[in-house]
């Protein structure tokens, strides 16, 4: 095979030449506009992120525990939303956002820190005792977040492919409920991953329009299908910026109902990049 | 698409006179370790390596060029009959009376599909996959900035493998939902525990299965993949459990056994013949008799059962009290009397059970009278083995399948009369369902499926 992958590389160029590429791509500077205008909606939120982690961390080590509740799910939703960009930090994901079955040794490994170990010990523990040191880790974290996305080169085809990721995370940990499991404030980040799918959708639309306006209605009428029944469970129905309730109260055949177009934008989604002619 | 099929050849190379496009494809799936023995011998006697190297930096022959292992692929089991074939048209479906394969799953999904429009699109999707994936073929390609439309498990061209997709509906299919309550089969209800049972909610039930078969487990797993793939927002699995067949060794001249269940005796003594079309229409296939609705016809009942065995329990078991518990002989599979497995065991003469015990597990389930005779089921079931449970004992059992033309006289008379037999001490029923298997889709105009939704209109 080793041999075969050098003549690989070598056949791409000839390919090229070739036109064996027949899909007629999207001209690669209209690109530019909408990912510039989504590093504007990242950055937006990583502010948002820093402030709220802030109010968020105080109030853990000022041993305020309702506040401390009360802030952990509003916080999350600013890094949610753009995890796409998150993630491509792999070391910072996984001591902000990762979950005790990340770790051989559950909530008693070292290493397991960030929002999950905070929400174990605000929910399921009740306390706030012994949480400072994760707060004060957390913090500065998010601070590195900030500080590293500020120079990030957007790589248009994490942006573009981001949409499709932020479904699949949907489908993998949201509908089945894994994610805040002591808070049961899963609908939260459910929302916020959505919206970030939406709005990377949003802004690529005018072109994928271009190439396939089916594909743009099928997966708007989807968006528009989980956004109805996510706002059932919003607290208070006429207020978009409520919270959610838990995640507990969501019934089974909502479950189900969400599954569905979850799983169609996670299929339609994953299309994106193709339709755009990203490499 | 060419880009995909440059992966064997150096485009560079043009000595070989075959090696146009159109070829690739077929070479690198027939024959990649000639391909690359011919393409470094002509690479080295052509001397095109040392100029090419100046001049793409790319090609072989270099003073750094990669180093050979000699054989460079891992060598591979071959399928033993992966050109087998099962027609996809008929009056019924396969997977029933077809010879048992040596692998086989049933997936239970719950139907995602919320109006009647997108169930016919559910239907003549599963028909349109389930003809390909049987009859096999060339998976499609496309643009390799799109995912594959093919798993690619089976590579680009999938073989029939002996697969065969069952396609049954749930008691819950008809519910409100899709305005089918009236046309439900007679018998088909939600399985209800039996004693002995202890049912996990998450392997119960469903509102559609498929029953996957094929000669390897790769096959249905390629299936199934495809049929996930194709169903997005119309279908959500609700629980799968896969098993497979042991395979006999080669006994020339001897008469075939039946296979062994994971307690080590021979499963499928007595089981109606599915080559004997009368009595399939008499014991299998609804019909005309059966009282059942009309679209029912050419269906049957399959009732499926996860069967959790204790086989460390078992095995640490006398051997005698195995074979009473079972009422045969464990090697030879022949009644307690003696003889083979082909022998009937003669309960008339031994109404006290001094030969076979009254409550031996093949009396119970086949008491062998006048009466029994309309209770006899198809059995069509594979050994599964999941894992290990959290106290280090093997997570083992039988996934039991078999199919009726009446569900209350076959299955559960059956195991009403199972209940509480000694073998109940050594087998924990822990999922399962009952479902009813659609029609046989009769040509190329029909689909699974139509029949009972044409009813409805």
């Amino acid at each position: 095979m080793t041999t075969y992958r050098q003549c690989i590389a070598a056949g791409a160029l000839s390919l090229l030449t070739l036109g064996a590429t027949a899909q007629a791509a999207v001209a690669p500077e209209s690109l530019v506009g909408p990912i510039a205008d989504y590093k504007l909606y990242v950055l937006d939120n990583l502010d948002q992120f820093v402030s709220h982690t802030k109010a968020f961390t105080q109030a853990v080590e000022a041993g305020d525990l309702q506040e401390a509740q009360a802030l952990y799910a509003p916080t999350r939703i600013y890094y949610e939303r753009i995890e796409p960009i998150a993630e491509l930090f792999a070391d910072l994901d996984a001591s902000i956002d990762a979950r005790e079955d990340d770790y051989e040794n559950g909530v008693d490994d070292p290493d397991f820190t960030g929002f999950h170990r905070l929400e174990y010990g605000l929910f399921h523990e009740q306390t706030t005792d012994g949480l400072k040191p994760f707060a004060e880790r957390l913090m500065s974290d998010v601070n590195d977040l900030d500080s590293r996305v500020q120079d990030l080169t957007f790589p248009p085809s994490s942006v573009v492919g981001g949409a499709a990721a932020l479904m699949e995370e949907v489908a993998a940990t949201k509908v089945s409920g894994e994610e805040d499991r002591y808070s049961r404030t899963d609908l939260w980040d459910f929302q916020a991953n959505v919206d970030g799918a939406k709005e990377i959708f949003e802004l690529f639309k005018p072109l994928a329009a271009q190439e396939d306006q089916a594909f743009v209605s099928r997966v708007e009428q989807n968006f528009a299908a989980v956004d109805s029944t996510l706002a059932d469970y919003r607290l208070d129905a006429d207020d978009p910026q409520s919270g959610f309730e838990s995640y507990d109260e969501v019934s089974d055949s909502d479950r189900r109902a969400l599954t569905g177009p979850v799983t169609v934008l996670a299929e339609d989604l994953s299309t994106l990049r193709g339709l755009l002619g990203l490499d | 698409m060419s880009s995909s099929n440059a992966f064997w050849r150096c485009p560079f190379l043009k000595s070989d006179a075959s090696n146009s496009s159109a070829s690739r494809s077929d070479a690198a799936v027939e024959a990649p370790e000639a391909d690359r023995r011919r393409f470094l011998k002509t690479a080295g006697m052509t001397g095109l390596g040392a100029g090419m190297a100046g001049l793409s930096g790319l090609c072989p022959a270099r003073a750094d060029a990669p180093v050979s292992h000699g054989k460079e692929v891992t060598s591979t089991p071959q399928m033993q009959d992966a050109q087998l074939r099962y027609p996809f048209h008929g009056v019924h479906q396969q997977g029933v009376v077809t010879p048992r394969p040596a692998s086989g799953m049933l997936v239970a999904f719950d139907v995602l599909a919320r109006d009647r429009e997108s169930l016919d699109r559910l239907f003549r999707t599963l028909n349109e996959r389930i003809a390909f994936l049987t009859q096999g073929g060339a998976v499609p390609t496309r643009d390799p900035r799109y995912p594959p439309p093919d798993s690619g498990t089976l590579g680009p061209v999938v073989p029939p493998d002996g697969l065969t997709m069952t396609l049954a509906v749930g008691d819950s299919f008809f519910d409100e939902r899709f305005g089918l309550t009236n046309l439900r089969p007679r018998h088909l209800q939600r399985m209800e525990g039996f004693p002995n049972d202890a049912l996990d909610a998450d392997r119960c039930h469903g509102d559609l299965a498929i029953q996957i078969c094929a000669n390897t487990l790769d096959t249905a797993y390629h299936a199934l993949r495809d049929i996930i793939k194709n169903t997005p927002g119309l279908l959500v699995v609700r629980w799968k459990q896969e098993g497979t067949v042991p395979l006999l060794p080669p006994s020339p001249g001897a008469v075939d056994g039946s296979a062994r269940n994971f307690l080590g005796f021979r499963d499928g003594s007595a089981n109606p013949s599915g080559d004997d079309q009368a009595l399939m229409n008499e014991l299998v296939w609804v019909g005309s008799s059966h009282g059942e609705p009309a679209w029912a016809s050419g269906g049957t009942y399959l009732a499926a059962r996860i069967i959790r065995n204790f086989v460390e329990r078992w095995d640490r078991t006398p051997l005698q009290e195995q074979e009473a518990i079972f009422g045969r002989r464990k090697m030879s599979g022949s009644p307690l009397a003696g003889g083979s497995e082909q022998d009937l065991p003669d309960y008339a003469t031994d109404p006290d059970g001094d030969v076979t015990p009254l409550d031996a597990h093949i009396r119970l389930a086949n008491p062998r009278t006048a009466a029994t005779e309309k209770s006899r089921i198809l059995r069509r079931p594979f050994n599964y083995s999941n894992g290990v449970e959290r106290n280090g004992q093997l997570d083992m059992g039988l996934l039991f399948l078999c199919f009726q033309a009446d569900l209350e006289a076959g299955f559960i008379s059956v195991q009403r009369r199972l209940d509480g037999e000694p073998l109940e001490e050594y087998i924990k029923p822990v999922g399962g369902g009952y479902f009813f298997v659609l029609p046989g889709v009769r040509d190329e105009n029909d689909y699974l499926g139509r029949s009972l939704l044409a009813a409805a209109v």
